[in-house]
């Protein structure tokens, strides 16, 4: 299985716990994390080789789409998936976090394991390896250039 | 003809019952059952265990939920939602409350915004301690309802007050 770095982020280490367990059950890949306990926390934690990000929204300092969108915001970051791990349910907050807030998933809580794969799988491929914007972004260049020439 | 302009001091019918609905739709994701609301019991004496405080408000105003568990009740819902009996008094304790809190107040906000108050959830605070009353200052309208799950009992109170 692949490695993956994964960043954490939720004011609850039981839920930060529950986020890796599910992520562990799946064994999909080999999970590393990093912990943030508010978004604040989560720019100072977040470094270059951060995979994939797990992001609760209501957290005391900086809330997790005001995490995501000063993460969007650098321009370098957009192959990085962000998964909203959230108790907020309403479709104007679904909308806010995904098209304000760049994140490109959306869990509620409670959530299972299988929730969660089913949220997440489509940026594994069978290696455990993710399929990252940027990685699609290649492909879909390298497909580009093929047929060009 | 004099008009009675005594202000309403019950919470809407609706927004209780929605509020009761949200209680049974959270628990039910935590425990894979829902609790049952028992409507004959709308008094409970002092709580021996945790409470977890949260509220969804508005510029207008703010429901305050209030989720009282007795002690027995917050160890077997640890060990459903944390896959082992946490210690009560821990602060892992007091994180799952709020956590719980968090999550109902996250459906409450969903399902009153159909009815048009539309309010963001604050953050959760846990209270642990024996002997706990809950009382509310300038007496806003409350509701108290008891529910019956197969881990225990627990209360939900829950105030209706003018934003400040």
């Amino acid at each position: 299985m692949a490695n993956i770095k994964a960043l954490v982020v939720d004011d609850s280490k039981i839920m930060r716990s529950a986020v890796k367990r599910a992520l562990d059950q799946l064994m999909i890949a080999d999970f590393e994390y990093v912990e943030a306990m508010n978004g604040e926390d989560a720019l100072e934690q977040f470094t270059d080789d951060i995979q994939i990000i797990f992001l609760d929204w209501n957290m005391p300092k900086m809330t997790g789409v005001e995490f995501a969108k000063a993460l969007r915001e650098r321009g370098d970051t957009d192959h990085i998936p962000i998964i909203m791990v959230t108790a907020e349910k309403s479709m104007g907050k679904v909308d806010i976090a995904l098209n304000e807030g760049g994140a490109n998933e959306y869990l509620t809580k409670p959530f299972t394991a299988d929730k969660m794969h089913k949220t997440i799988k489509r940026y594994f491929d069978d290696s455990g390896n993710l399929i990252t914007g940027k990685e699609k972004a290649e492909k879909k260049s390298f497909f580009s250039n093929i047929l060009k020439s | 003809m004099i008009e009675n302009k005594t202000p309403t001091r019950t919470i809407p019918d609706e927004i209780v019952d929605l509020v009761k609905q949200s209680v049974i739709n959270t628990f039910e994701s935590i425990l894979g059952e829902p609790p049952v609301y028992n409507e004959s019991e709308t008094q409970s004496g002092p709580l021996n265990g945790m409470i977890g405080n949260i509220a969804v408000f508005n510029p207008e105003h703010t429901l305050t939920l209030m989720l009282a568990f007795p002690k027995e009740t917050a160890v077997a819902l640890s060990e459903v939602f944390v896959g082992m009996e946490l210690p009560f008094e821990s602060d892992d304790m007091g994180d799952l409350v709020g956590e719980i809190s968090n999550i109902l107040a996250g459906e409450v906000a969903a399902n009153i915004e159909t009815i048009g108050f539309r309010g963001q959830s604050s953050l959760p605070t846990a209270t642990r301690g024996s002997d706990l009353t809950l009382f509310m200052p300038n007496k806003p309208p409350t509701k108290k309802m008891k529910f019956e799950a197969n881990n225990g009992v627990f209360w939900l109170n829950m105030a209706l007050s003018e934003s400040r």
